[in-house]
């Protein structure tokens, strides 16, 4: 039996009890929906287990040989490649993306940057309050799961944050409250109880509920009788007194935050908030946390902030990086790129068909341990073991926290880690 | 009927678990879905053996039924896939996954297919 944490999600679970014989995993203790199904991988029909390459429209096996050379060959050839994923794998592996994109000159970003890298994105002008999971399990009495679905996302958020039994929160559950502020209806709300506030707002109003609590944050009185966003008068003072009146609240933001409102960034109006209110508070403070999905989201962002002061957008020329403003997205939707570098993702299902279809237009390369739809897309897949399972490396939690990611197994095939694809191309792009 | 699309998570309709443990057919069945409020349901005269065919500017796509008490009136919910990205779109340097607006119509048309997809883009 060894205990180990799970890559299933972001909330990267170290309470995971792994029963195996160093071949095979025989018993996975603790594990959600999730993580049972990241574990259920390793013996997937879906899982890629030799090179692929695409010859006359069709993708078939190949050597590793063959896959590297047409890899080096597709980049060798282009003059803007594009490196995008990455949250899917280790810190290490990211480190080594990075210097992919240096080496030959491209531009990387991650999945964070079309998710919540664009809160920290926002932060870096307003400031932000963060805080950690063991800090909400110990001392947590409110909160807050804003355009985020925790229940299905990230399913063991809740048994830790609300449900658990802190340090100085003994009685677990009946102290704290929580409050749901979404337009639909989601699976979170079955877990409500009586002193809870379901606040089921209309669709698109979410920029208006902030700016009348800092309204009223300013100056009481100013909430109307007719309330806002489809919310009346009497929950939207239930919650902003429970806002003012916490003494140690937290709100969660989901991707249903993440959307421009009336051309006004919501991240940022609603970190403003989070100041006022912390400013009048009296008794505590407010915090953030980011629900990002995939499990190493944080983890690129930490990267790229410590090695270039920018958690995201990386442009290199001249092995140096460069000023730009560019995130993924304008990138593929101006074309400004010739070749693409996935790793660990699948842009052609996650992207809009505006810009996955300028992906598939251009030459793919695929890292991964699994089909998707840019597999059956790419040029080149180069199969990669499962991190977290056949490779260890350092990951970072929701919260921004590192933890470390163990081996149980060893991959099949003798299937290298991305950190290690990362570097074979890098060492053939030196060498040539 | 104009209605407003949202793509959202859900445990039972995983993509990622579809292309990690699924095949073709079971990608099919859980993922090209949009889950409505039953008085939605009434008004587009929709029954169990139809299809929802959604469009906008951006694509159009034809899906299954599921009725669903928590949805609000005059909004679809669909599980995060490739289906409901051929819906959100490129706005404002912005990539918009939530409150879309659509065209909303019953359809005996079948569920537009994985490989429709697939090859629509290798096609372009």
């Amino acid at each position: 039996m060894k205990r180990v944490p799970c890559s299933g999600c972001s909330l990267l679970c170290d309470d995971i009890i792994v029963r195996s014989d160093g071949l095979f995993i025989d018993e996975v203790i603790g594990a959600c929906l999730k993580g049972k199904e990241r574990f259920d991988q390793l013996t997937s029909n879906n899982r890629i287990l030799s090179p692929l390459i695409k010859k006359n429209g069709v993708i078939e096996k190949c050597s590793w040989e063959e896959a590297l050379e047409k890899a080096i060959e597709i980049i060798k050839n282009s003059s803007k490649p594009l490196l995008y994923g990455f949250s899917n794998t280790t810190c290490e592996a990211q480190l080594k993306g990075i210097e992919l994109a240096k080496a030959i000159d491209g531009f990387i970003d991650s999945n964070a940057s079309i998710c919540q890298g664009k809160v920290l994105e926002v932060a870096k002008t307003t400031g932000i309050t963060l805080t950690t999971v063991a800090e909400l399990i110990n001392k947590a009495d409110l909160i807050v799961l804003w355009g985020a679905n925790a229940a299905e996302s990230i399913p063991r958020l809740l048994n830790k944050i609300l449900f658990s039994r802190g340090k100085f929160r003994m009685t677990g559950r009946e102290i704290r409250t929580l409050i749901i502020i979404d337009p639909v209806k989601t699976a979170s709300f079955n877990v409500m109880g009586v002193r809870d506030l379901a606040l089921q707002i209309q669709p698109n109003k979410d920029l208006e509920l902030i700016r009348v609590l800092k309204e009223e944050c300013c100056v009481a009185g100013s909430i109307t009788s007719e309330g806002v966003a489809g919310l009346d008068k009497d929950d939207l003072k239930r919650l902003l007194l429970h806002l003012s009146e916490t003494e140690n609240g937290v709100i969660i933001t989901g991707q249903g935050l993440l959307r421009p409102q009336s051309g006004a960034n919501i991240i940022e109006e609603l970190l403003e908030l989070i100041q006022m209110v912390n400013t009048k508070q009296e008794k505590g403070r407010i915090s953030l946390i980011m629900m990002g999905g995939h499990f190493n989201m944080a983890g690129f962002d930490q990267v790229a902030l410590s090695l270039y002061g920018k958690n995201g957008g990386l442009q290199f020329k001249n092995h140096q990086l460069s000023d730009n403003d560019e995130n993924i997205d304008s990138k593929i939707y101006n074309e400004d790129f010739d070749c693409s570098i996935i790793v660990g993702t699948d842009p052609i299902s996650h992207l809009p068909r505006s810009l996955s279809q300028k992906l598939a237009k251009k030459p793919i390369i695929v890292v991964d341990n699994k089909n998707s739809a840019t597999t059956y897309i790419a040029d080149i897949v180069l199969p990669s073991a499962i991190t977290g399972i056949e490779v260890a490396g350092t990951a970072y939690r929701l919260d921004q926290i590192p933890i470390e990611l163990k081996t149980i197994l060893k991959a099949p095939n003798n299937i290298p880690s991305d950190e290690e694809i990362l570097v074979k191309i890098i060492d053939k792009i030196n060498q040539s | 009927m104009e209605m407003l699309l949202n793509s959202v998570r859900m445990v039972d309709h995983d993509q990622a678990r579809e292309y990690a443990l699924g095949d073709e057919k079971s990608l099919e069945q859980n993922l090209p879905i949009g889950m409505l409020n039953p008085r939605d349901f009434e008004k587009l005269n929709l029954t169990a053996s139809l299809h929802l065919k959604i469009s906008n500017k951006n694509g159009e796509i034809i899906v299954g039924i599921k009725k669903d008490e928590n949805v609000p009136q005059g909004t679809i919910l669909m599980p995060i896939s490739i289906w409901v990205n051929q819906l959100t779109s490129f706005e404002s340097n912005e990539v918009i996954y939530k409150n879309i607006s659509v065209n909303v119509e019953a359809t005996r048309d079948p569920i537009t297919s994985f490989n429709h997809i697939i090859n629509s883009m290798k096609s372009k």
